[in-house]
């Protein structure tokens, strides 16, 4: 009867669905429920008492002492198993016959392997998810809707540089935000993200518990259940010295575009193909484009290509052997004008030290290049007119000089002279004297004026009708000596002259014409006017004697220079159309051959 | 009194010539006074007499500025002559251009004749002018 109930007892055992098992008083395995076996990996059991429970828990070395309490308890354990190590949690508990007597133990063993393994991978992320705020300086933040509580994890309170006790309100939070533009933004954002589930991500001015202004970057996003905002969920950044520091970048750049663009230079950077990268307004206005033009050209693209060479094999020289070019003068022309620099180009190294193009820099200099030409010009004038004032001072002393010689000598033999028809000689040479000084000082002063008065006002003079003019007031002369005139002069032709110049000049010349006439001829004077792109040319052509020019090429224009035999020559006139025609800017040569004529050619300065 | 069997004057200026003369008359015998207006004529004057082997000018008064050819153009054709017979050149000027001092020293060591320089104004003819001293040896 006892073995029989206990068969049926056992066989119940054996059946049930939770891992069950048996112990006797000694700690030996009466029997177990089949999983309870599977799970310990034992055969089943036939009675004999032989597994003790012990060997099972052998991490457990105080089973035996605990199992003698007669107490319930629980103990975790381990098992090695096929399928890798199994995490197992055994109930003990006392097993009471109908008297109440302790007869063994009841085990009950679950397999929590899974729930292990969830704890686990629990503490580990939430490890991840700190070394992730403290790595990334991230703080989180979380707002329940239903409870309006807001948390605040420690990298968030770290930023707010509040303690870690400290509990935040939904509006202390929007509080610590700087008054103005961030408070009334983030306070926006937040009611957003909660009534029209809209995320969010933005930088806003944090002031802190502390007081200090740091710059935060914000993230909000909502956690919608069944269409409904449950939850907010956020991110906070101290991104301050990044800000500080990208705000730095921001104007360094600015000062220096500021300064690039503002320099009285054409600045450019180029690359190792010679195109620009960088242009600054000076550049663009030199060439007339936009940036976005000019970026990515290169000279071939910009100037002829002789230019174009020219400057490519500089840049590369530059680039190759790292000598900059330093106030080189340079000239480009664009467009068919020409402007003249003073060019600099520099290498422009990478970060790493190696060439990566070339800076370049142009000062236009072409006004101080006109002005030094100009000064040039002046330079000329002035030192040609340097040279006709000695020499004029030495015709002055010179001429001067004889007169008072003759002066000094006449008056030497008068104090000296008895006879008083002598003395009549000496008196009348001695007022002859006179006569030519004062003749010469005439002389003197024309040609002094002339120089000394170069603003005489010129007018607009119609050529042909002065000249006209000047010949019939010489009529009489060139009727007396039977003399033909072509005048071949244009009715249009206008100079710019002063009015007494362009007589004197016409006279001298028609005059020397008649007055060096050919023996054998009657004289015809030619006179021809040709207007061309270097102003009005003037030539007046003789018949007359002409003059061996190998021999008096250089003197036939000097003062008190005569080469003909000739009682009223006295080598004034041409000096003096010389000296009037150049106090006008104009010139004046000669063509001649002896016994065939001579020719005058006037050239008249329009400019000036 | 020297004698002198020649003398040319040449200068465009009569008073000069005027005074040459007169100064002349005190200090030289001469009865073959010869006056010129430019070089020219008498570049021809010496000329003709070297090619008729008459007598040559002993003593010459040159001007420097003249017309048709000036002091300087005559004593270059002067010299080109190759005349053997000594001459005393006086060149009379007023000019004070260093130039001209600068040529006649120039001149002065190429030419085989007695080469003096004079500044108006004169007062007087001194011996060596004449050639004096130059005779003498």
């Amino acid at each position: 009867m006892k073995a029989a109930e206990s068969i049926d007892q056992f066989y119940l055992l054996k059946q049930l669905p939770k891992a069950t098992a048996l112990l006797c008083k000694e700690g030996r395995l009466l029997d177990a429920s089949c999983s309870w076996l599977e799970l310990f990996n034992l055969p089943p059991q036939n009675g004999d008492l032989k597994t003790k429970v012990y060997n099972l828990f052998p991490e457990n070395s105080e089973l035996n002492k605990k199992l003698k309490e007669n107490k319930p308890f629980t103990i975790q354990h381990k098992r090695a198993a096929a399928n890798g190590t199994r995490y197992l949690k055994s109930y003990f508990s006392p097993w009471f016959d109908k008297e109440e007597n302790v007869v063994g133990t009841i085990v009950q063993t679950d397999d929590i392997t899974m729930e292990v393994e969830k704890d686990k991978k629990i503490k580990w992320l939430e490890n991840v998810l700190e070394t992730k705020v403290e790595v990334s300086k991230t703080g989180w933040w979380e707002f329940d809707v239903e409870t309006e509580t807001l948390t605040w994890c420690n990298e968030t309170k770290r930023i707010h540089q509040v303690p870690e006790n400290y509990t935040p309100t939904t509006s202390e939070a929007i509080n610590f935000y700087k008054t103005g533009y961030s408070q009334n933004k983030v306070g926006m954002l937040f009611h957003r993200v909660k009534e029209n589930q809209e995320s969010y991500d933005t930088k806003l001015m944090l002031v802190t518990f502390q007081g200090q202004e740091r710059w935060v970057h914000v993230t909000g996003k909502p956690i919608v259940k069944n269409g409904k905002v449950t939850k907010v969920f956020g991110t906070i950044k101290d991104i301050h010295e990044q800000e500080m520091a990208e705000t730095r970048v921001k104007e360094h750049q600015q000062l220096l575009s500021t300064l690039i663009d503002s320099l009285p230079l054409n600045v450019y950077v180029k690359d190792l193909e010679s195109r620009k990268m960088l242009v600054n307004k000076g550049e663009c206005n030199y060439f007339g484009k936009t940036v976005g033009e000019l970026i990515g050209k290169n000279d071939f693209d910009l100037y002829d290509e002789e230019i174009a060479k020219v400057s490519r094999q500089e840049d590369i020289e530059v680039m190759k052997h790292l000598t900059p070019i330093i106030g080189k003068e340079t000239t480009s022309t664009l467009n068919g004008k020409t402007t003249y620099f003073l060019t600099s180009k520099i290498p422009h190294f990478d970060l790493e030290g190696k060439v990566c193009g070339l800076i370049g820099m142009s000062l236009d200099i072409t006004s101080m290049k006109k002005k030094e030409e100009e000064l040039h010009n002046l330079i000329d004038i002035t030192s040609m007119q340097n040279q006709k004032l000695v020499s004029f001072a030495h015709i002055v002393s010179h001429n001067l000089r004889s007169h008072s010689a003759n002066f000094s000598m006449l008056l030497g033999f008068l104090n000296s002279e008895n006879d008083p028809k002598e003395r009549q000689r000496i008196i009348d040479m001695l007022s002859q004297a006179s006569d030519n000084l004062l003749e010469t000082l005439g002389n003197l002063n024309q040609v002094v004026d002339i120089n000394s008065n170069t603003s005489a006002t010129k007018k607009k003079l119609n050529l042909k009708k002065n000249i006209v003019k000047v010949l019939q007031n010489f009529s009489a002369v060139l009727e007396k000596n039977d003399s033909k005139i072509i005048n071949n002069v244009s009715e249009d032709i206008v100079v710019s002259c002063v009015p007494a110049y362009l007589d004197s000049i016409i006279l001298n010349l028609v005059s020397n014409a008649v007055k060096y006439k050919s023996k054998n001829r009657s004289p015809l004077i030619i006179i021809d006017a040709i207007k061309s792109s270097e102003g009005i040319l003037l030539s007046i052509s003789d018949n007359g004697m002409g003059i061996d020019l190998n021999k008096y090429g250089d003197k036939i224009f000097g003062m008190y220079k005569t080469f003909h035999n000739r009682k009223d020559a006295k080598g004034f006139g041409l000096y003096l159309v010389r000296n009037q025609i150049e106090a006008m800017g104009g010139s004046i040569t000669v063509q001649s051959e002896v016994d065939k004529g001579t020719t005058f050619n006037v050239y008249f300065n329009e400019d000036s | 009194m020297k004698t002198v069997s020649c003398i040319f004057i040449v200068d465009d200026d009569p008073i000069t010539v005027f005074g040459i003369k007169k100064m002349l008359k005190s200090v030289a015998n001469c009865d073959d006074i010869q006056i010129f207006q430019n070089g020219q004529e008498a570049y021809e004057a010496v000329k003709l007499r070297h090619e008729q082997g008459r007598p040559i000018p002993e003593v010459i008064f040159l001007d420097i500025n003249m017309p048709i050819m000036d002091g300087w153009d005559f004593l270059e054709e002067i010299i080109a002559l190759d005349i053997n017979e000594h001459i005393v050149i006086n060149m009379i000027t007023s000019s004070i251009d260093p130039l001209d001092y600068e040529k006649w020293n120039g001149f002065k060591d190429r030419c085989p004749y007695t080469l003096n320089f004079k500044n108006k104004p004169i007062f007087k003819i001194d011996s060596a002018d004449l050639g004096c001293i130059n005779v003498a040896s």
